[in-house]
């Protein structure tokens, strides 16, 4: 399960910096090579963001199911995966926590 | 008594404690009932006047406990915010605002930087705070409903008639009646009683029901009959006396008011945090001290350099520490909670694991505090019964015809019965009417014979003596269950010599048989044999009345005795204990494996006491105390090498006489020690000893009189169901369930969340050093600052908190219950190596790539290198707008500013690289990640937040504006990659070699030596010099980790006073590409 989801991210970096570096040469060639395009690089990267954002708590939530299916006779997974929803809400209140200190 | 103690201030406050230490100063049980009522100027049949009670109620003051002084909310608020780390966090925005007041006082345009690093500082610890308190605060309401409302009636005398008054309005003096059921509500001297029985347990540990009568028994006055004590319970019978204490002058209320004044140290987790706390600011001193000497040489004006000195200071506080390390704890008190260990205080969690005593209550936390039949003796052999809980354990044969007359027995010649309505509820729980011992025969019949009340339907009760303690025995006569047979069954039960006087013949295999000397002296070696353990036995016999002298309709008289009462048939032995809970000595077991010394600490008697330790393995098998061992070679105990036992039973007269030294030498040579008989104050020495040897001593139990121990213990467990109000009030930690074995899982959670917390420390410290050293470069070199305050605190309140707080989460790396507890003295939290690791080696490592990123950067922009050294005073300058690099661009500040932001943001994007690294690194101390596996998906939940975070942070629209944070290329993402592979390399081959040089793990790390079992350790490697292993193998030679630390470490963030005023906001899109002019 974590290979295939490391797998997918790492194909993830690897296709956005392929977008961004296509766009890059395409707007590099015909244009000065000073000027960036940083649009698409914005958008590319919080693609990426929230693509992993996503992964991450698909992850989180599938240690559940993992659990139910094919980890019967391992009774603690249960508790553990109870255990992890607090800490998604414990994340969260930590991520609502850094942005004034920003 | 009352009137030697001076009433509670708070100056005689010493005096006043060793007072209520010693043993409690009653004499009114050797004085007469007149005498008595002379000095309460009472009436024995009138009682008091009430114009006289309402005189003694404004003298003496309510009779109730005076409750302990409860923290007010704000004080605990405070508490919560100014205690421990926060104190580091605090220090940190007081010198932060101090630095602001100076660039405020002496430049125009002050930076603001550490105006905001003070607030951001200040925000956290109060935040921080809050949440903690809440958190204890959630855990104090469930301690509320602990608490018993119920308002306490009591039955007075007064002026010859009986009334019903609040049990506070009672004063010393008044005439008391208690019956059955209540409880009592003043000490009073018993002045007449019938079959008057108390349950003393939560005072005195004894777990079978005292009886009470008006004569002195003793000259202890917890001992003698003729004094019940405020708040136990009256089980049976009734009782009238003259109150002599009320409140807090009770025995009761002296041990609550022990409690209460009791003062208790630090936690270990607090001491652990302090010698942190010693350290990180040890190394933020030193860091501050060298790199102002550094400034002032390097010409910079002395408040320059003051400047320099706060924000390196500043900068070495870890400003997402305090919050990880509370979370970390919140989860494990959580995790806890749901195995029904309730954790008052968030800083217990860790105490149990630190554990190396337990001295644990007896009665009512290791048995089940109710009399149980445990073992049989007929048909000349001795039976066991089932004695656990649930009925689990093994039945024995019941085919035998004896076993059908002993069961009859037993159901008929008892006056105990089921309340009414209980059918549902199962055997063993139901309520019964009745005296202890009787009450466990009947449960014992109901639950092997089925209903004892159809028996007792059957065999009509015609006759009845009761029990009493002159003949000893109870006898009643009844019908037998054949009703063409008209003879009458006498039933006896009693003290077993007295049965055995009165029989002549014995049941064996159903038949009668003479009684022989050889059935004598067997009966002799089963009841010593049961007495032996510790067990009440009680003799059973029956007789079938002759018909031709006793016909149908017979007029038996108990009174004057008119019938057969010898020659009868003896039966057989019932024995009865308090049995250990189910899970107690699995859980001692662990216990001991996991290095933990358990101690018995019990009021009850040593017989008993020993034969419950020897039943949950707290003295283990094959190991004698003493008094075996003088009783096996036949020698008296006086020659016997106390050296050679490993047990010892201690009786609490005996420890009153010991000095100190004999106590530590008690404490310190035998490992299984039960003490017995031993007061509330006693229990109290006890554990003061055990600290005074360096223990961390756990305190268990259940009653009033283990409250002081409780509360002067590192850490005391109470019961939750069983327990009394003030041991839990004085408890740190409380059994929902009453279960001994959640112990272990304290000491287990304890252990991994001490063990976890240092790995989280090493995680979020190691980021420090690539935090601190581009403010030291800057100062030093000249460059352009490489990494800014609001980028630090990005990583540190930011990416850095969740996986620190995954960390929590790790699996143990090895069997944590089978390594020793750790040595508080020897075994630190944070040390100076784990200091030297995260700083010296992974910080500087980092902080390669970090600085790799920002001049790849820089150089890509036209800076190369070369160029930057000493380019600060330039690249600052507002008014210089014409800046050239290396190739002779030419550069407007607001330019140069947006590059410099970019690089404050790719060496922010390296950071979170080479933590990656540092996180999987972190997960282990002495495994390679490939043993450990990556199992904790919170981990790699972690290390995915925090690079979405990362690229949120950098690509968002309008970052630019808000933090100052500027969109990466692709490709400066990467620049960090190869020194976070190198972390891992270098860290797994650190660890490869302490694996294979396993002689100096000793100093290197403690996980390994732990990681065997003690004993094999010892085989292996009989006498490591710590010094000399030291050299075996802390990898990277101790010289170079050494002069690392010392070249770099610390951190900073903090705008120099050379940025003059807050930066331009730039609305630029193409940050990187100045125009060429």
């Amino acid at each position: 399960m974590e290979t295939i989801l490391l797998i997918v991210s790492s194909l993830l970096v690897y296709m956005t910096a392929a977008t961004n570096t296509d766009t890059e040469g395409a707007t590099n060639t015909s244009e000065n090579p000073f000027i960036y395009d940083y649009e698409t690089l914005r958008i590319g990267g919080l693609a990426f963001a929230v693509v992993l954002f996503t992964l991450g708590i698909l992850l989180i939530l599938s240690r559940r199911c993992r659990c139910g299916i094919n980890q019967k006779p391992r009774a603690p997974g249960d508790e553990e995966a109870q255990e992890e929803n607090r800490i998604v809400s414990k994340a969260a209140a930590a991520a609502k926590e850094t942005p004034p200190e920003n | 008594m009352g009137n030697d103690r001076s009433p509670k201030k708070k100056k005689g406050g010493t005096k006043d404690m060793d007072d209520l230490k010693k043993e409690v100063p009653i004499t009114e049980h050797k004085m007469s009932v007149e005498e008595v009522c002379r000095k309460f100027q009472t009436d024995v049949v009138q009682g008091l006047t009430n114009a006289k009670a309402a005189e003694f109620l404004l003298r003496d003051g309510p009779n109730a406990l005076t409750p302990p002084p409860t923290t007010p909310e704000w004080v605990k608020f405070c508490r919560q915010l100014f205690g421990g780390f926060s104190i580091l966090l605090w220090t940190g925005a007081i010198l932060c605002f101090l630095a602001y007041a100076i660039q405020a006082a002496t430049e125009d345009e002050p930076a603001g930087d550490n105006l905001y690093l003070g607030i951001v500082l200040t925000a956290v610890v109060v935040i921080t705070g809050c949440f903690s308190y809440f958190q204890e605060a959630k855990s104090s309401k469930i301690m509320e409903s602990f608490k018993n409302m119920v308002p306490q009636q009591a039955l007075v005398i007064r002026e010859g008639e009986k009334v019903q008054i609040n049990a506070e309005e009672v004063v010393a003096g008044d005439l008391i009646e208690v019956k059955g059921g209540d409880r009592i509500p003043a000490d009073i001297r018993v002045t007449s009683a019938h079959g008057c029985k108390v349950d003393n347990s939560s005072l005195t540990g004894e777990s079978e029901p005292q009886s009470r009568s008006p004569d002195c028994t003793h000259d202890n006055p917890l001992e003698t009959r003729n004094i019940a004590f405020f708040s136990t319970n009256c089980v049976e019978g009734t009782a009238r006396g003259i109150v002599i204490c009320t409140g807090d002058r009770t025995v009761m209320g002296r041990i609550a008011t022990l409690t209460s004044g009791l003062e208790t140290g630090k936690t270990p987790i607090a001491v652990e945090i302090e010698h942190f706390i010693h350290i990180i600011t040890g190394v933020a001193v030193f860091l501050g001290v060298t790199f102002f000497i550094l400034a002032i040489i390097l010409g910079y004006t002395w408040l320059e350099a003051v400047i320099f000195l706060i924000g390196i200071i500043v900068a070495n506080v870890p400003e997402g520490l305090l919050a990880t390390v509370t979370v970390c704890l919140t989860l494990t008190a959580k995790r806890m909670a749901k195995k029904n260990c309730l954790v008052k205080n968030l800083e217990a969690v860790e105490t149990l694991g630190s554990t190396s005593t337990i001295c644990s209550d007896k009665t009512g936390t290791l048995t089940q505090n109710r009399m149980t039949v445990a073992h049989m003796w007929f048909d000349n052999q001795i039976h066991e019964a089932d004695t656990t809980e649930d009925q689990s354990g093994a039945a024995f044969d019941k085919s035998s015809v004896t076993w059908l007359s002993l069961s009859r027995v037993a159901a008929l010649c008892n006056r105990a019965q089921f309340k009414a309505g209980q059918d549902s509820v199962a055997i063993l729980k139901r309520d019964v009417a009745g005296d202890a011992s009787e009450s466990a025969l009947l449960k014992c019949i109901e639950l092997s014979c089925g209903s004892v009340r159809m028996m007792r339907d059957k065999n009509k009760k015609v006759a009845e003596i009761p029990f009493n303690s002159t003949n000893k025995y109870q006898l009643s006569i009844h019908e037998t269950e054949d009703p063409n047979d008209n003879r009458y069954l006498l039933v006896m039960k009693g003290a077993p010599e007295r049965i055995l006087d009165r029989c002549s013949t014995i049941m064996l295999q159903g038949k009668e048989q003479p009684m022989d000397e050889e059935m004598k002296e067997a009966f002799q070696n089963a009841y010593m044999e049961l007495g032996g353990l510790g067990e009440r036995v009680l003799g059973f016999c029956h007789l079938l009345l002759p018909e031709d002298q006793y016909p149908k309709g017979f007029a038996f008289d108990t009174d004057d005795v008119n019938f057969q009462t010898d020659n009868l048939c003896f039966v057989g032995l019932m024995s009865m204990i308090d049995p250990p809970r189910a899970a107690v000595p699995d859980a001692v077991g662990k216990c001991r494996s996991a290095g933990i010394k358990v101690i018995m600490v019990t009021g009850d008697h040593p017989i008993t006491a020993k034969a419950i330790a020897k039943g949950v393995g707290i003295i283990s098998e094959g190991n004698e105390t003493v008094e075996d061992i003088a009783a096996r070679l036949n020698i008296p105990v006086s020659q016997v090498n106390p050296r050679d036992a490993k047990a010892c039973v201690i009786h609490g007269s005996d420890l009153k006489d010991l000095s100190q030294d004999q106590m530590d030498d008690i404490l310190r040579n035998h490992t299984e020690i039960v003490f017995a008989r031993t007061s509330p104050q006693q229990k109290l020495i006890i554990v003061e000893g055990c600290q005074r040897l360096g223990a961390i001593v756990a305190v268990t139990g259940d009653g009033v009189n283990d409250s002081p121990a409780l509360k002067k213990a590192d850490i005391g467990v109470a019961m939750g169901i069983s327990g009394s109000d003030v041991s839990k009030q004085a408890a740190d930690m409380i059994l929902l369930d009453d279960n001994f074995a959640s112990i272990v899982t304290g000491v287990e959670e304890g252990r991994l969340i001490f063990d976890n917390l240092k790995k989280s420390i090493a995680y979020t410290l190691t980021s420090n050093i690539p935090e601190i050293t581009p403010f030291l470069f800057f100062i030093i070199v000249n460059i352009p600052l490489p990494l800014g305050t609001i980028t630090i605190l990005c990583i540190d309140l930011g990416t850095d908190m969740v996986p620190a707080i995954s960390l929590a989460y790790e699996a143990a790396e090895s069997d944590i219950m089978k390594r020793q507890p750790r040595n508080p003295s020897r075994d630190k939290l944070v040390n100076e190596r784990l200091i030297s690791i995260a700083y010296g080696q992974i910080g500087m490592i980092q902080a390669l790539g970090g600085f790799f990123a920002y001049f790849v950067i820089l150089a890509e922009n036209g800076f190369l290198p070369s160029q930057l050294v000493g380019i600060r005073l330039n690249w600052d300058d507002r008014s210089l707008n014409d800046l050239e690099d290396s190739y002779g661009q030419q550069w407007t500040y607001e330019q140069r500013k947006i590059v410099e932001f970019t690089c404050h943001t790719a060496f922010f994007v390296s950071i979170v690289v080479v933590q990656w690294a540092d996180l999987i690194i972190c997960k282990t101390r002495r495994n390679s990640v490939f043993q450990q596996g990556m199992r904790n998906k919170i981990l790699i939940f972690g290390l995915f937040e925090e690079t979405a975070l990362a690229a949120f942070l950098s690509y968002c629209p309008g970052m630019d504006v808000a933090l100052r944070m500027y969109p990466l290329k692709p490709t400066w993402w990467f620049c960090a990659f190869p020194y976070s592979f190198l972390i891992f390399v270098y860290d797994e081959a650190r660890k490869l070699i302490l694996r294979r040089n396993p002689g100096g793990e000793h100093t290197i790390d403690r996980w390994s030596t732990f990681a065997q079992a003690p004993h094999i350790f010892h085989l292996f490697l009989p006498p490591v010099i710590p010094s000399s292993a030291k050299h075996i193998s802390r990898c990277p030679a101790p010289l170079k980790t050494k002069s690392a630390l010392k070249q770099f470490s610390s951190q900073l963030p903090q705008r120099l006073k050379t940025a003059k005023a807050p930066l331009q906001l730039s609305t630029s899109t193409c940050p990187l590409s100045p125009h060429l002019l």
